[in-house]
């Protein structure tokens, strides 16, 4: 399914018209054969824009979710092996931001960013995240690192590069593709959000809270702008969310 | 009260206080740069909000500038930001021109309102469905709560509400849908969040209470000869608590994203309500007043939590508590 | 006089059976115990008795009581007698015990009456566990008991109901002798009062002192039954006479510690290990202090003493896996590049639980450049199939992991080999091969060895210096 829904997202942006181009004449058309989930009030392809707005989340969230694993992660291991001031430095800065709400931070950055660019949204979401990995990580890394096997490696004289590769990384992999696999949740969900309140991604971008909240006026009239976006976030959350069920199981 | 007892409550205090000092730190810097950040037209904007449209010119854009001292340098600018903080001077709205202070009271009622009611929801509707679903594991209503739990968990708050307000409002007409004030109004936002919430506090209530009277002690505690119904009070509950009291002290952060956007969506005049609006109109002190007791707020919502977790559990940390 | 029979028992799991006794009968006043080893099915009867046992076993028989028929199969029909009539004793008191309660209430909580008298009840408690020496943990937190103590507060729990009938399951799991000791003197006096007594066990020495009626159990029978004392000194199956045989202090191999002069030591060498004034606290309890000793090649040494005394502590100190308060430990060069090694207690803990044995094991031989070979032979001298290395540790058995472990630490041809606990969680037939490989090894090598154990007879078959460490902090040295 999300391979379906990835596949949309690049390949619907380069067949699909300009979702921007607007038709005035087509104001909030039906869906047809040709137009399958009609257009909008400016006369703009909704499928189009559900394209372009697709891809710019799953994008978005990959970057995101994948800075703050890079940055989480190897501050965890190191905050786990190093120990000492580092590690009690680390440890604070974390308390302070778990502590924050993840909106909250991120409306502050969306402050910060006059025109809702994309880049202060990206600092303001890996920020936010990246205290998830590093606290996860750190944690199961000093279980590891204290435990009997390691100490045997180390009188075995295994070196630093035989803990990483097979003590902690084994350990670790199944925590953080789960984490990662919520954190594309939070992401996409967050700026989506965002747009639906307004103070995300300014019109006429492409979004899918921003499609949220402009088709909601003309529920009555034309469905089709506020179901398709809707249906979109929801998959792509339950397949997010399936696939961190999966990574449980196995 | 004994010795040791009183350090480790000294000793959450202290925690939880330099969390708190962090955090309003965190806040009222990326506040302040906010303001470093502020283009010109946005003091032209702040302007217009304040004065109107029609009577913006240079001179009251200037003001504005003036007012945010944006010509002396950004470290002594910091300095008196944070001078003014540890003063809990928070200066006037700059939309409004009332004193911050006042408007941050009036909204956080609000939001208490909001969320008392939605936590006592949830746990409520979360702790029975829970408790039930536990009864018997592979059981019909174990399917639904995890059904429900993963319905819920894939819905953004904003979406539940849509869809709860289309629901009951617009189909069925029972309630309105917008507005503060009346206790009606109160009911979808409460709704909306409690329904987001219970979801994950059922799943966990069930995971515990499950893992609990599989425990060795709770089974040691029925070959004792107790009553099922003596061995749920006395054992089993107590020990549930353990477990679950941590667990609404991390969904705390999640509960505060909950409610602004909720707030928004509802148009409650809350805390989420106002920073939202601050941060549209960039008025920077509501802003940071918002962000920052928000953040406080979560911060006091885990203290409560770390003390009534000490009160039920004798043993010593072996890890810290989660958030 | 009360009696107990049970009848045509049976635990079937599927086609499978896991327990299958014709009869077995428990008079007052005579103790009634079951030997065997893990897997054998012993604790699964003591289940099927309480009627605790889990739900995806099925339960054939009877059981009488004083003349009254109780169908096993249903597991309810004895539940009002628990506590009254029937008590079990759990494995695990540290686990049985809830974490967030005061002793006392977890005592008074069985009292008969305690829901409409409370006063009485608690009083009860406090006398109960007066009178097993604990009056003063009555108010105290579970967590801040020892194992012993944990044991003997659970058993005031168990029987401060009354019940005259009391199973007890398994219950030397991480005792050190003398805890044990004290707990056979319990029981002693619960069948001479004239309670009933049933006591599962792999531990030969409690089913010693317990006396009275003894069941071998294997593979879901009994193979043997008789007057304890005649079981365990002249044993007639021979499943038994290899159970006894298998008590360290009956063994018989030629590596055995002699009474007579060490012969592979030369007193004259340099020690590997040199350890001056050693002292360790733990928080505000001190371990020890003031503890010098000298490790030679070829030396065998053993810590023994209960458990919480610090020997795990000592033993890592003497391999500077750890740093100690005062004084210092010294190295040989001998001993260096990874010529000391170390056996776990739990050995699926000391190998990355993730990866496959294979991998494990080449990491070794890759970055030490052990000659190829050399794995699967010394795998095939220790008696173990190359096929394991395909698996998971998890899914090795312990004896056969800790093989495994011994392989591991020979690969490095140590000159000090330091078994922590290494074979306590092992059967005892398991315990006796898994020495055997370990002490060949060692002894073929010249290499020296520091045992840790709680087992006294274990530490005297094997080793020639004795390190004694006793709740006492000044430790006793035995030449």
């Amino acid at each position: 399914m999300l391979v379906v829904i990835a596949a949309f997202a690049i390949i619907g942006p380069l067949i699909l018209p300009d979702p921007a181009a607007q038709d005035l004449g087509r104001y909030l058309e039906a869906p047809s054969a040709s137009e399958p989930l009609g257009r909008d009030d400016y006369g703009r392809s909704v499928l189009a824009r559900l394209a372009h707005a697709t891809r710019l989340s799953l994008v978005f969230a990959a970057l995101c979710v994948g800075t703050a694993l890079v940055l989480g992660t190897s501050a965890g291991i190191a905050s786990a092996w190093f120990g000492g001031w580092a590690d009690a430095a680390l440890r604070g800065i974390s308390e302070v931001f778990v502590a924050l709400p993840a909106l909250l931070v991120v409306l502050l950055f969306a402050a910060l960013a006059a025109d809702g660019s994309l880049w202060t949204l990206y600092i303001g979401l890996a920020l936010v995240q990246w205290v998830e990995y590093f606290r996860v990580v750190r944690a199961r890394s000093s279980l590891v690192l204290g435990s009997p096997a390691v100490e045997a490696a180390s009188l075995l004289r295994l070196g630093p590069v035989h803990v990483l590769r097979r003590h902690l990384w084994p350990e670790l992999r199944p925590l953080v593709t789960t984490l990662a696999a919520l954190g594309m949740v939070t992401c996409i969900l967050a700026v989506s959000t965002l747009g639906f309140i307004k103070v995300g991604l300014r019109p006429p971008r492409a979004e899918l809270g921003l499609m949220v909240t402009e088709g909601f006026p003309f529920y009555d009239v034309a469905p089709w702008m506020s179901v398709a976006p809707v249906a979109v976030l929801f998959l792509i959350t339950a397949c997010f969310l399936g696939l961190r069920r999966s990574e449980v199981t196995t | 009260m004994s010795g040791t007892q009183r350090q480790l409550v000294a000793a959450v205090l202290l925690r939880r206080a330099g969390q708190a000092v962090g955090v309003a730190l965190v806040v009222s810097v990326l506040c302040f740069a906010v303001v470093r950040q502020l283009p010109g037209d946005a003091a032209y904007r702040i302007a217009a909000g304040r004065y109107g449209d029609d009577l913006v010119d240079a001179d009251s854009a200037a003001a504005v500038r003036a007012e945010l001292g944006l010509d002396r340098s950004a470290w002594q600018q910091l300095g008196d930001w944070l001078v003014d903080l540890l003063r809990l001077d928070f200066g006037r709205s700059l939309v409004t021109s009332r004193p911050v202070v006042a408007e941050v009271g009036y909204y956080l009622l609000g939001t208490l309102q909001l969320t008392a009611v939605a936590l006592g929801l949830a746990i409520v509707i979360g702790g029975l469905a829970g408790v039930l679903a536990a009864r018997c594991p592979g059981g019909w209503l174990d399917h639904m709560t995890t059904a429900w739990v993963a319905l819920v968990r894939a819905l953004p708050p904003f979406l539940l509400g849509l869809l709860l307000i289309l629901v009951l409002s617009v189909h069925l007409g029972l309630l309105p849908a917008v507005g503060h004030g009346s206790s009606s109004s109160l009911v979808l936002p409460a709704l909306t969040l409690a329904v987001g919430l219970s979801g994950l506090i059922a799943r966990v209530t069930r995971d515990t209470v499950v893992e609990i009277t599989r425990s060795e002690h709770v089974r040691f505690a029925r070959t004792k000869g107790l009553t099922e119904r003596l061995v749920l009070a006395r054992h089993a509950l107590r020990n549930a608590g353990v477990v679950l009291v941590p667990y609404l002290g991390v969904q705390a952060a999640i509960l505060i994203e909950g409610v602004v956007v909720v707030e928004s969506l509802f148009a409650w005049q809350g805390l989420g309500h106002a920073l939202v609006h601050a941060v549209f109109w960039r008025d920077v002190p509501v802003l940071q007043a918002t962000a920052l007791v928000l953040a406080l707020l979560v911060v006091a919502i885990n203290t409560v939590v770390d003390l009534a977790v000490l009160g039920l559990d004798p043993r010593p940390r072996k890890r810290e508590v989660l958030a | 006089m009360s009696l107990l029979e049970l009848r045509d028992l049976a635990v079937r799991h599927g086609d499978t059976a896991l327990v299958d006794v014709a009869d077995i009968s428990v008079k007052s006043g005579q103790a009634l115990t079951i030997v065997g080893e893990s897997g054998s099915g012993k604790s699964l009867l003591a289940h099927a008795v309480m009627g605790t046992i889990t739900t995806g076993l099925a339960v054939e028989g009877t059981m009488s009581l004083d003349g009254v028929h109780y169908d096993l199969a249903d597991r309810a029909n004895r539940k009002h007698h628990w506590g009254r009539e029937l008590a079990l004793l759990p494995q695990e008191p540290a686990l049985a015990l809830d974490p967030t309660m005061r002793v006392r209430d977890q005592v008074a909580e069985g009292a008969p009456g305690f829901r409409s008298r409370r006063k009485a009840a608690l009083r009860r408690a406090e006398d109960t566990l007066g009178r097993l020496n604990l009056g003063h943990a009555a108010r105290a937190w579970p967590h801040t008991l020892s194992g012993g103590m944990a044991q003997r507060v659970a058993y005031a729990a168990a029987t401060i109901g009354g019940a005259r009938v009391l199973i007890v399951d398994e219950p030397t799991k991480g005792l050190d002798r003398d805890s044990l000791d004290q707990l056979a003197d319990l029981l002693t006096e619960h069948v001479a009062t004239g309670g009933l007594l049933i006591t599962i066990t792999h531990d030969l020495h409690l089913a010693r002192k317990l006396g009275g009626e003894l069941l071998v159990m294997r593979d879901a029978i009994i193979v043997e039954r008789g007057p304890a004392d005649r079981v365990l000194t002249t044993p007639e199956h021979d499943y038994t006479r290899r159970l006894v045989a298998a008590e360290p202090s009956r063994w018989q191999y030629e590596w055995l510690a002699s009474p007579l002069a060490d012969a592979t030591a030369d007193p004259a060498a340099e020690p590997l290990v040199a350890a001056e004034k050693l002292a360790k606290s733990y928080g505000d309890t001190e371990l020890f202090r003031d503890i010098s000793l000298e490790i030679r090649p070829g030396e065998r040494w053993a810590l023994a003493g209960p458990s919480g005394v610090g020997k795990t502590t000592l033993g890592n100190l003497l391999l500077r896996l750890g740093a100690p308060d005062e004084g210092t430990v010294r190295h040989h060069n001998a001993v260096a590049g990874g010529r000391l090694q170390k056996l776990y207690q739990d050995p699926a803990l000391s190998f990355p639980a993730r990866v496959r044995l294979t991998d494990a094991m080449r990491d070794i031989v890759r970055r030490h450049g052990v000659p190829p070979g050399r794995v699967e032979s010394l795998m095939a001298t220790l008696g173990l199939p190359e096929s394991l290395l395909h698996r998971l540790p998890g899914q090795v058995s312990g004896g056969e992991l800790q093989r495994l472990a011994i392989v591991r630490a020979m690969l490095l041809e140590p000159a000090l080999v330091f078994a922590d606990e290494a074979t306590s969680r092992l059967d005892l037939l398991t315990q006796e091969r898994t020495m055997d490989c370990l002490m060949s090894e060692l002894t073929r090598t010249g290499c020296a060895l520091l045992l840790v154990t709680h087992d006294r007879e274990l530490a005297t078959a094997v080793a020639d210096h004795h390190l004694r460490l006793d709740q006492a902090v000044h430790p006793v040295a035995v030449p």
